[in-house]
């Protein structure tokens, strides 16, 4: 107990003393988790969260499920505006609801002036309650403030005079939840525990599916600013708790997690230094304590908290500042054997109190082992959210459309973070604040250095946006408008005159003009296909939108899209047409087609995520009765999509639309695939053959252990693109890769037939201008510990670095590399508009050579690789 | 049971006795006689073993036949030839074989003991010393408790079977005998290797893992006998291999080098494995460790679900190394879908595994077993899931111990690879460096080892191991191999005989 301790740390100097939990002292085995956060300027109901949780279902196992609600209404939770804002809402979780009287007369009444308790209401509903195995505690609601006198001792005895009375009380709060947690759960008997106990927030839990947790307390329309949930996966103990589940609370602050420390006992023994005691044994209470200690207890500013989770290292530290260094030097000096060690993705929603915001964060690991992807949604309600899965944001905006007209269907903007990044720092923060003046809420979102982070704004208009997303009139579009651009001969005339009208279409006009196209289509085959085909355009392409903002474009054209194949032909009819509608319900009736010309439609809608029922053997068994065209729309997670076909699939073409899921195209042996969407994990791992189209990013180790085929990637990359690959594949991406890419890479030398990957570093701006990105690449490794391959970067500025490779060299373009890749790049420019002599080969607005563009980063001969035998070439 | 014993029993092979020349010197112990020999011919009257020989009609003895000899520990038999001699003229010690091979875990008694089987087809006897290794730990501490008096039996009464598949989805497989060849890639060793562990395979109805890397053409043949691996690398890994293959292992980490991922040096990755990886001839290849795209039990869950997708017929295999939460890896295995959880202690590797990583990192296998086999049963999904045990199973003792420490069957390799006549040299990871022809890719040296010889040398090698299981049975009063699982009651420390192990 040294004097210099934190006044803090030492008025719990008497947890230590306390038995700790008798039980096993193993750690509940975490694995992994499906997790989702959302922050939104506007009150939004749990029913909205419901979606995602349900879409992510196959993340969790049903052993734990949770939420946290951040921000609540007065009048839903029978309080006053004052009192929720001011009061201690403390829930108490009874897995006996006998112990209530004795945990209330001693842990509760004589230490809190009470304004309201009541039992949180549950549902009834008997199919609901058959499916959980652990019955779900009873939840009483608590809004209380220590009482003076209790608190005046407290001060007094635990030595606390020091700091502000407020803070005191936090610490009251804490420590008497944590004797209620110790006495009644982490003893011999588990019969009640603390949920939740900061301001203006709860926290809700159980064992079983997250979405369990929204029916059974009756959260469909309990509204909230903040909220996250959390799908377990735990893998230890055959009885669970609740108090296992996600979300675990420091103060007011509420953590999901996804992943594991591999240094659980050194983060534990930290906290043990600090006088923190875990009582619920996983890693995740474990990471809200270090939180918590950070930020209540050493008042940390956020950025210093993240970095002291995260740290900054190699060459990203490098980079940073002078002055950051001494300061990141001296966090990471301090709390290195408290930062988490492994794969880990934290989610966590907070009332910032003191600072008058609800906040909503995600902290990746430094080394991104853990999907993850931020999105944002501005206008006039702004939303912010945090994923595990991109279909998992569109999944809970889709659910919030229906309510709020003013938020499109897909987000502003998507992005993934790089883990302890020097120009963005691996984390982003949504912050709530009220406005002054109207006391409205605005959303700012900003990254772990506090620099705001916007989505593109292209000077769209709120009131043209709010026409549009009126649902598409039936059987309209007869405006001169609409049948200007729909009566052109031919989609890319149509789309040429649709780009150039959205310069001055009003909201209306457009909404009229998809109306005209969904009726159009319905003439005949060849209608429907041009439609298609300007639909697809539509999406695929970047362009000034005008007045229409990009993410309600492409909702409404996805609306269009969808209603276009949904009135095709259905398969069973056996009418004569070249598409054939199969969904859900016709599953069964799949027939060989009429034609080889027949495209065989796959309504996404109502389809399981993976598994017999799936659409990815429905695609392998079209495939083995001779389709060769498939078009996949409406996707929402669907998983495997493309896999399974084998090397029987040379011929085949599927284009892909809405959010598919993880590993789309994986082990694609030679069909084409078009994903006119973003990717999202695990895309083309081991592809062999074929080529792969994507029209937009795709998310972590895309073409994992490639072998060959070609892939088109219009914007960037997450992590670990290419890691492993061989043979021969051949890859553009335009945008960029977060890190990581092409680690051992082994494919041979590009010249005689290996493989290489193309990296433009260029992004499209939100006018639909191309743009070069400020670093072509900004990840510390690159092509490390590779022995075949290429990568061909575009970087007239020199700006990758030798510090950049482990192995590699940067060398000359040579007059052969450039006849290599060209037509790769002209694929691409037909593929995405992305021009080779327009753009990629001029800088600043210059025409150069080729080699002045673009640099080879290529493989060298490595004593660590080599074997006493040089490296030679491979050829064909 | 009797109608898998029925199908079975047709299939097991006749012992095939083509000696080797090059591994007739097997013995053990070496017998000398001296020049002051008067050819009295008492050595060969005493001797019940048929070391010492006179042809009728010759006046001088036969060179002793010391392959058949027991060695100094005769001396307590009123017979032993050396004290006994008029002339004083015979000697016995241990042979320049015994001298020169093997280590603590493989005793040159175990490697000639399994060459001997390899050769004959004939089973050790169960209380032979070289059914157990020297290392002081292991399952060289373990000992079965049987009843002393032998019984009657008829080996065909006797099942050695083991499911594979115990859940609803995928197709059933029983493997005739406990256990399935582990995972040596293309580049490890030779093709011939390759195909003389997949003939034996075929003939035994069992499997081999073809290790990473893919399998060349030549092995496509065998696909009904081949366990696909899914390694960190995923090289050779195509739609088509994992679609023809009736079993999928996916290779999570070994037990002799966890941490670690596969590794092939340069030397060994000569064009012909290079054209088959797809990767560069002569360059050392790394496979990652972990898994990139499994960093969590639900990736875990959506890589089986991939390799469902592509193959749903398959029955999967989670081969894991044995960390301490090794248990709650086996569970989350169940839970994302595997069939079998495949725990790989740290006793196994070739010589090509880091000396640093052997031995030093996994969990001792025999206390992974015990551990994973309690846990799955207190999770009550023990009879849904196949628990296969490897690294370091060495003899027929070894697997009936391991399956009596509650696992269902094990996987072997370097045995398969002493019975093709590996002397245990250590020199695995250099192109040239087997004298075996074993462990090599050379197109010249991996002459040395004709298939066909190969797969009758594992023929043998098996026969003999399942007449001693049938033999341990019978003698615990059993009939099928599936009644020692989780008898760790049958078993007892060496020094410590009241422990019964893993209580």
């Amino acid at each position: 107990m040294s004097p210099e301790q934190h006044p803090l740390i030492r008025s719990r100097s008497w947890i230590p003393e306390t038995r700790l939990p008798e039980r096993p002292r193993w750690v509940e085995a975490e694995g992994g988790c499906g997790v989702v956060g959302l922050a939104s300027s506007v009150p939004i109901a749990g029913r909205h969260i419901h979606g995602p949780l349900v879409q992510m279902h196959n993340r969790g196992n049903g052993k734990g499920g949770g939420i946290a609600a951040v921000g609540l209404s007065p009048e839903q939770m029978k309080v006053t505006r004052k009192t929720l804002d001011e009061d201690y809402l403390i829930q108490v979780a009874y897995l006996e609801p006998k112990v209530r009287s004795s945990l209330e007369d001693e842990c509760i009444k004589p230490f809190f002036k009470v304004e309201r308790k009541y039992k949180v209401e549950t549902s009834t509903d008997d199919a609901l309650l058959g499916r959980f195995d652990v019955r779900p505690p009873d939840v009483w609601r608590y809004f209380c403030r220590v009482k003076d006198e209790v608190l005046d001792r407290f001060i007094g005895r635990a030595g606390l005079e020091g700091i502000p009375r407020a803070k005191a009380e936090d610490e009251f709060v804490y420590q008497n939840s944590f004797k209620v947690n110790h006495k009644y759960y982490a003893g011999k008997e588990m019969q009640a525990f603390v949920m939740s106990h900061g301001r203006n927030m709860m926290v809700l839990k159980i064992v079983g599916y997250a979405e369990d947790v929204i029916s059974y307390y009756k959260l469909d329309d309990v509204k909230a600013h903040v909220w996250i949930g959390h799908q377990r996966y735990p893998t230890k103990g055959k009885v669970w708790h609740p108090g296992g589940a996600h979300p675990f609370v420091g103060l007011d602050e509420a953590l999901v997690h996804n992943g594991d420390f591999a240094n659980y006992h050194s983060v534990t023994e930290y906290l043990a230094q600090r006088n923190i005691a875990p009582l619920f044994l996983t890693d995740t209470e474990v990471a809200v304590l270090l939180f918590d200690l950070l930020s209540r207890t050493y008042e940390y500013p956020l950025e210093y908290i993240i970095e002291a989770l995260a740290p900054t290292t190699e060459r990203d530290f490098e980079l940073l500042p002078e002055r950051k260094k001494k300061v990141y030097r001296a966090i990471q000096a301090t709390h290195m054997h408290g930062s988490p060690d492994g794969p880990w993705f934290f989610i966590i929603g907070r009332n910032s109190y003191y600072e008058r915001r609800f906040q909503l964060m995600g902290i990746t690991d430094t080394s991104m082992l853990r999907p993850q992807v931020f999105a944002l949604v501005d206008g006039d309600v702004q939303i912010g959210l945090i994923a595990s899965e991109k279909q998992a944001i569109d999944s809970a905006l889709d659910s919030i459309s229906e309510e709020f007209p003013a938020v499109p269907k897909y987000a502003d903007k998507y992005w993934n973070a790089r883990g302890g990044s020097h120009n963005y720092g691996g984390a982003f923060i949504f912050s709530l604040h009220a406005e002054e003046g109207s006391g409205d809420m605005r959303l700012i979102s900003t990254n772990k250095f506090g620099t705001s982070v916007a989505a593109p704004y292209s000077g769209w208009d709120h009131a043209d946006d709010l026409a549009l997303a009126k649902p598409i009139r039936k059987a309209s579009g007869k405006g001169s408008y609409a049948a200007d651009i729909i009566e052109r001969k031919g989609a890319a005339p149509s789309f040429k005159a649709f780009v150039s009208s959205l310069k001055s279409a009003s909201g209306d006009e457009v909404n009229s003009l998809f109306a005209g196209m969904v009726s159009y289509a319905q003439k005949g085959d060849s209608q429907r296909e041009e439609m298609l085909r300007l639909l697809t355009l539509v999406l695929d392409r970047r362009y000034d939108t005008g007045r229409i903002r990009r993410s309600r474009l492409v909702q409404k054209a996805t609306e269009a899209l969808d209603a276009t194949l949904r009135t095709a032909f259905r398969i069973e009819k056996n009418e004569r047409s070249v598409f054939q509608l199969i969904d859900i319900k016709s599953r069964r009736k799949l027939r060989p087609p009429e034609s080889p010309y027949d495209k065989l439609v796959v309504d996404c809608r109502g389809f399981p995520m993976e598994g017999e029922d799936g659409v990815s053997f429905i695609i392998v068994k079209a495939r083995e009765l001779g389709w060769n065209l498939a078009i996949v729309f409406g996707a929402h997670g669907q998983r495997f999509i493309g896999c399974g076909m084998g090397p029987r699939s040379k011929g085949f073409r599927m284009d892909i639309y809405g959010s598919p899921g993880d590993y789309l195209a994986s082990g694609l042996d030679g069909a084409e695939m078009r994903v006119h969407t973003n990717g999202q994990d695990q895309l083309g791992q081991i592809l062999a053959d074929g080529k792969l189209v994507v029209y937009g990013d795709v998310g972590q180790t895309f073409l994992y252990g490639g072998k060959g085929g070609e892939a088109y990637i219009m914007g960037s990359a997450a992590g670990r693109p290419l890691i492993n690959a061989v043979g021969r594949p051949k890859v553009v991406i335009n945008g960029t890769c977060l890190d990581y890419l092409a680690e051992s890479f082994m494919a041979g030398n590009p010249l005689y037939g290996g493989g290489f990957a193309v990296v433009n570093g260029v992004a499209f701006d939100g006018k639909g201008d191309l743009e070069e990105l400020p670093e072509p690449y900004p990840g510390g490794n690159l092509f490390s510990l590779a022995s075949g391959g290429a990568i061909y970067i575009r970087d007239p500025r020199k700006l990758v670095g030798e510090d950049q490779l482990n192995g590699g060299r940067i060398s000359r373009l040579t007059e052969a590399d450039w006849n290599l890749i060209l037509p790769y790049l002209k694929e691409n420019e037909k593929l995405f508009g992305i021009s080779v002599d327009k753009f990629l080969l001029k800088v600043d607005g210059v025409k150069k050579h080729p080699e002045n563009v673009y640099r080879k980063i290529e493989a060298v001969p490595m004593i660590t690789l080599s074997g006493k035998t040089q490296m030679q070439d491979i050829g064909e | 049971m009797t109608s898998s014993k029925d199908i079975h029993a047709a299939a097991y092979p006749a012992i095939a006795l083509d000696p080797s020349e090059r591994l007739r010197f097997m013995n053990c112990h070496s017998v000398t006689r001296a020049d002051t020999c008067i050819s009295c011919g008492m050595c060969e009257s005493l001797c019940p073993y048929g070391v010492h020989r006179r042809v009728e009609g010759h006046a001088k003895i036969l060179p002793p036949d010391d392959r058949k000899c027991i060695g100094p520990s005769c001396s307590v038999n009123y017979f032993f030839c050396v004290a006994n001699c008029p002339t004083k003229s015979l000697s016995v010690g241990p042979s320049d074989n015994s001298r020169s091979l093997g280590d603590p875990r493989w005793p040159a008694d175990v490697v000639l003991a399994t060459w001997r089987m390899a050769e004959t087809g004939k089973p050790m006897s169960l209380d032979d010393p070289a059914n157990c290794g020297l290392s002081g730990g292991g399952f060289d501490e373990l000992r079965f408790v049987l009843p002393s008096k032998k019984t009657r039996y008829d080996p065909e009464d006797i099942s050695v079977s083991v499911d594979l598949n115990r859940r609803g989805t995928g197709e059933k497989i029983t493997l005739p005998v406990p256990f399935y060849g582990g995972g040596m890639s293309f580049g490890s060793i030779s093709v011939h290797t390759m195909l003389a562990r997949l003939k034996a395979a075929k003939t035994w109805g069992t499997f081999i893992c073809t290790g990473e890397g893919g399998y060349p053409a030549l092995l496509v043949p065998f696909k009904d006998n081949i366990v696909l691996q899914i390694a960190t690398g995923l090289f050779g890994v195509r739609e088509e291999t994992i679609q023809r293959s009736r079993i999928i292992e996916f290779k999570y980490a070994q037990g002799a080098k966890p941490g670690l991922g596969g590794h092939l040096l340069g030397d060994k990755n000569t064009p012909d494995v290079a054209r088959m990886r797809e990767a560069v001839p002569y360059t050392s290849l790394f496979s990652p460790f972990p898994f990139h795209s499994v960093y969590s039990v639900e990736d875990h869950k959506k890589h089986l679900d991939w390799i469902e997708s592509v193959n749903p017929k398959a029955i999967l295999s989670a081969k894991v190394s044995t960390p301490t939460d090794e248990d709650m890896v086996a569970v989350g295995s169940y839970y994302a879908g595997a069939h079998i959880v495949h725990l790989d202690g740290g006793y196994g590797g070739t010589g090509a595994a880091p000396e640093i990583a052997k031995k030093n990192i996994a969990m001792p296998i025999e206390y992974a077993i015990p551990k994973v086999h309690r846990f799955l049963e207190v999770e009550g999904i023990r009879d849904e899931i196949t628990l296969i045990a490897s690294g370091g199973i060495r003899t027929a003792m070894d697997v009936a111990k391991a399956i009596a420490l509650g696992a269902d069957g094990v996987v072997i390799g370097t045995s398969e690879l002493v019975a093709l006549g590996c002397v245990r040299c250590g020199n695995c990871e250099s192109g040239r460096g087997c004298p075996r022809g074993i462990a090599t890719t050379d197109p010249e040296l991996e002459r040395l080892n004709p298939p066909d010889w190969g797969a009758e040398r594992l023929d043998n090698l098996y026969t003999a191991w399942r007449l001693q299981w049938c033999e341990l049975l019978a003698r615990l009063g059993m009939e099928d191999i599936s009644e020692l699982s989780g008898r760790t009651d049958l078993l007892r420390y060496r020094d410590r005989p009241a422990k019964e192990v893993g209580r």
